[in-house]
């Protein structure tokens, strides 16, 4: 709160707030190093950020009042402290990584008054005023009271507003809060009963679900967590690696990603990827379920088996697949859905592609994936935050206007902050888009994004709390394949009774033109706000689409980190996040430049464990605490600190609420006895 | 839990962020209620970002209170989610010696109550503390102010403390975690969140990793 000075020294300055710029500050901070951290905008995680529906909608103000504008800094001040020698070399005003950005809202945009007066008749038949906690009868009795009167309350008001809003959302924001505490209520019940009653199938009780309106999702806005980077954390990923062995991961929690999708031939389908899966599976044939058991158990250790495929191994995975007594349903499922790969991708690849999915199942569900509560948009944070734990200084809003740069060395000696403050250091880290401007070459590439907020799964099944990735092959030859998530309300990232549905591609044009023919096949996309289809039209059983969003993200990966700029030597540039399913790209980035930087310090090691310290009652003073007055300062604080944890029994340890993985390795979960006999 | 014959004890998690102006005496205040330590004047402490206390509440209930400290290095800017994500309660701590630190009280009770919420979206209980009353120079009395100011700005109440002599520190955590158990009613920590997942190194890992598989 108090805004001191910056100090002027530093080892590390590191401008953006995305992941590799995250962990590569914390690494630093934990060694020692004194790392500032800074960001030009008001949020953490740069290009990482997940943002509530109504920071959202301002974002999106801001983002379409800053186009064309920009800023021209004054000659000033800090000009007087260049010295002999020294040059000054600007950095880009305008870092925006984001085109092509369009909002469309086909939720109802019906008047509140008419839904409160509803709501208030079906209140009446609920005894007390019900509190968040209440027990499950309860809000069963409620849920069945629910039934009977509001079916026709969608009124038609669409036409009082253009759906496709140039203005970002239906400027609905001052209604939301007008809202009464009723339907807030409301909503807490649902997710109760959502999440209460596992039994029967969502059929019954979508008659009952009352509308979604716009102004819900205004008035529930901080419910969602909408990430403008959309990628899945692999259980054996290099992310995973490095939040476990860094502690990091003590400042988050995932949810298991639950069902693998598929979409083919205008169906929705789960890929049967586990053992326990497979059999379950109605899709597969009994012979399909041995022929892809086979296959699968071969391609885990598929080095061990040269001759099954070292002849092909830089021929298509495709062609590979169909030499394997593989039906045309499982080459799909293999291809697209477990591989992820396309046709092209050779065998070697593919089959490592295989092999990596397979490892990863069964290490915490039934899927390889994970995904963090309240959204990627976390994980960023989390690394800042170990950095600040150890030191490092965070400030955002604040950015850099240039660098002085030493001719003789080319070093980068200090870097001039927008208050015009000159601040020395060592190193200088960057997040691409300030540095556009001084690449080699103009190889850049785009990823093109869709976020839907939609009412239903676009599968529905006995849970409705499914997280569930589908990869969607291109829709023509040469188009992109596309990656679907759908999020659930229990990952905290949207309101109950709505899916959050991100898509995310490789960009072939705009991000519309990229993915509105997917969309328009997968989901129901109102003509008009609220609009309802016609009894019987064969798109009924889709998921109605509420609010999209489209855009392109810059994606510069390629250029493989700072080599593709003209830099000083010290300046290192975070390229990406790349278009993958994973983060791996930007883990390894960030650990290549921090080898830069200090090669000789170890990369992320644990940090101690606060919750090895721990004092019952009136606890005698001892060693150890990790706070007491440590005359050993300078030297390595952090190492000695550490020792004294490390020297507290195991027992403690084991008081830390751990959650086990599941242990089901993945030979075990593809053992050559899996014959079908549990069915 | 079945068939458990002796205690059905529920075990309780809650997360209490505790903040406030720059050397206010969050940090002492930690230490005094955790570690029942003081000192005057300290060393950088580094690479601890939150205290753990064990209460047994009563004979059926056992509290695991996690006190989160801000970063110093926050100070400049935002806190990250991160801090904020998933409190349950919250200390403001000033100096009654700067009134400035007092000024900023309202800032910091704001901040918070922007951040973060309780899942049914009202404002995570907090309390405040008039921190280094061992050094309080007049004595004038002005408590029902402290009241009014409490109910205007949306504490539960206030204290008067002393890291320093341990005044009111027990008392001032007693009267949160109250609250907080009020609030969490039939919540215990393992069941609310039954589904989700930490990550922890499985030893089954470290072994695969080196080699056959
Ligand atoms: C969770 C956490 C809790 C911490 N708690 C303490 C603590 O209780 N006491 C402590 O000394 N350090 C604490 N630190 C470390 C502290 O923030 C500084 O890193 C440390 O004091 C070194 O200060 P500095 O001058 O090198 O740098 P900086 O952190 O850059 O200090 C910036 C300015 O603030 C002043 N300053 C820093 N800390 C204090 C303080 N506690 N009181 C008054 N002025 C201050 C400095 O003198 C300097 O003028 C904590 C760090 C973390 C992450
Ligand atoms: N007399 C007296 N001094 C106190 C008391 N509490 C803290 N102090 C002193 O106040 C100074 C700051 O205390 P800290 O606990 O470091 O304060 P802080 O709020 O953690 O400070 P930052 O982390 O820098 O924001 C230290 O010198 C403490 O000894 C108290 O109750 N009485
Ligand atoms: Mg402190």
């Amino acid at each position: 709160m108090a805004s001191d000075n910056l100090p002027s020294e530093f080892d590390v300055v590191i401008l953006g707030t995305g992941l590799t710029e995250s962990i590569i500050a914390s690494a630093c901070s934990r060694v020692g190093q004194k790392v500032l951290h800074i960001d030009r905008r008001n949020y953490y995680s740069s290009k990482w950020a997940g943002f509530n529906f109504n920071s959202l909608l301002s974002w999106i103000e801001e983002y379409k009042s800053q186009q064309g504008s920009q800023s021209t800094e004054d000659e000033a001040e800090w000009r007087k402290t260049l010295e002999d020698g020294e040059e000054v070399l600007p950095l880009s005003a305008d870092d925006s990584f984001i085109t092509n950005l369009e909002v469309s809202c086909y939720a109802s945009l019906e008047a509140e008054e008419e839904v409160k007066e509803n709501e208030e008749a079906t209140e009446t038949l609920s005894p007390a005023a019900p509190s968040p906690t209440e027990p499950e009868e309860e809000t069963k009795g409620k849920g069945e009271g629910e039934s009977s009167p509001d079916v026709t309350q969608e009124t038609t008001t669409s036409g009082e507003t253009q759906h496709t809003q140039e203005d970002g959302g239906c400027g609905v924001q001052e209604e939301g809060a007008s809202q009464d505490a009723g339907q807030s209520e409301e909503i807490e019940q649902k997710e109760q009963q959502e999440d209460t009653t596992a039994g029967p199938p969502s059929s019954a009780k979508e008659v009952k679900k009352k509308k979604i309106t716009y102004a819900d999702l205004v008035k529930e806005g901080r419910r969602f967590n909408i990430d403008l980077v959309s990628k899945l954390i692999y259980s054996r990923g290099s992310l995973v690696d490095l939040l476990i062995q860094s502690k990091v991961s003590r400042y988050t929690e995932f949810k298991i990603v639950t069902r693998i999708l598929t979409y083919r031939q205008g169906r929705v389908e789960q890929v049967p990827c586990s053992r326990a899966d497979v059999f379950a599976s109605k899709q597969l044939t009994m012979v399909e379920k041995r022929m892809l058991m086979k296959f699968l158990t071969f391609c885990l250790d598929f080095e061990q088996h040269p001759e099954e495929y070292q002849e092909v191994s830089d021929q298509p995975f495709w062609e590979f697949l169909q030499t394997k007594k593989l039906t045309e349903n499982l080459q799909h499922f293999v291809l697209h859905s477990i591989a992820m790969v396309t046709k092209e991708t050779c065998t070697e690849d593919g089959l490592k592609a295989t092999q990596h999915f397979l490892r990863c199942l069964g290490r915490y569900g039934n899927t390889p994936f994970l995904f963090p509560l309240y959204g990627l948009g976390e994980i960023p944070q989390c690394f800042c935050r170990m950095s600040a734990v150890f030191g490092g200084i965070y400030c955002l809003r604040h950015s850099v206007q240039c660098l002085v740069v030493d001719k003789e060395t080319n070093g980068c000696k200090a870097v001039i902050d927008t208050q015009g403050q000159r601040i020395s250091c060592s190193h200088f880290v960057v997040e691409d888009s300030f540095v556009r401007q001084r690449w080699k070459n103009t190889e850049e590439g785009h990823i093109s994004r869709a976020v839907l907020i939609t009412d239903r799964s676009v599968l529905p099944a006995d849970s409705d709390q499914q997280i569930s990735l589908l990869t969607a092959p291109p829709l023509e030859p040469g188009g992109p394949a596309v990656h679907v998530v759908e999020l659930c309300s229990s990952s905290m990232t949207c309101m109950p009774g709505t899916f959050l549905v991100h898509l995310t591609c490789s960009s072939k044009g705009t991000a519309r033109e990229d993915l509105e023919s997917l969309i328009a096949q997968m989901f129901y996309v109102p003509p008009s706000p609220g609009e309802e289809l016609a009894e019987g039209d064969e798109r009924s059983g889709r998921p109605t689409v509420m609010w999209a969003m489209y855009f392109n993200m810059l994606d510069i990966s390629r250029m493989d980190g700072s080599n593709g700029f003209d830099l000083p030597s010290n300046v290192h540039v975070c390229t990406g996040p790349d278009v993958n399913l994973g983060c791996d790209y930007s883990v390894k980035l960030a650990e290549k430049i921090f080898r830069q930087l200090l090669p000789e310090e170890e990369f992320c090691p644990p940090a101690p464990d606060p919750e090895d310290i721990i004092y019952e009652g009136v606890a005698p003073q001892g060693e150890g605490s990790g706070f007491e007055e440590n005359p050993k300062t300078e030297g390595s604080p952090l190492q000695s600190e550490a020792d004294g944890l490390e020297n507290h029994p195991e027992s403690e340890k084991e008081a830390a609420e751990v959650e086990a993985p599941i242990q089901e390795t993945p030979k075990e979960a593809l053992k050559e006895d899996a014959s079908p006999s549990e069915e | 839990m079945a068939g458990g014959s002796v205690t059905e004890c529920k075990e309780y998690l809650f997360k209490v962020l505790v903040i406030g102006e720059l050397g206010v005496g969050k940090t002492s205040i930690i230490k005094r209620y955790v570690h029942q330590l003081f000192s005057q004047h300290y060393r950088a402490t580094i690479g601890v970002d939150f205290a753990l206390k064990v209460i047994n509440w009563d004979s059926k209930t056992l509290v695991r209170l996690q006190l989160w400290d801000i970063a110093g290095q926050e100070r400049f800017g935002n806190m990250t989610r991160v801090y904020y994500k998933e409190a349950v309660g919250a200390f403001v701590v000033f100096d009654v010696t700067r009134g400035s630190t007092f000024e900023a009280v309202a800032k910091w009770k704001h901040d918070l109550d922007s951040k973060v919420k309780l899942a049914n979206g009202s404002p995570i209980p907090s309390v405040l503390l008039a921190n280094k009353c061992d050094q309080k120079k007049d004595s004038s009395n002005n408590a029902s102010l402290m009241d009014n100011f409490c109910k205007e700005t949306g504490f539960l109440g206030w204290f008067e403390t002393s890291a320093k002599e341990n005044i009111n520190v027990d008392e001032a955590a007693r009267s949160l975690v109250e609250h907080i158990l009020q609030n969490d009613k039939g919540l215990p920590y393992e069941e609310s969140n039954g589904d989700r997942v930490r990550l922890e190194q499985d030893p089954a890992t470290a072994e695969s990793k080196s080699g056959c598989c």
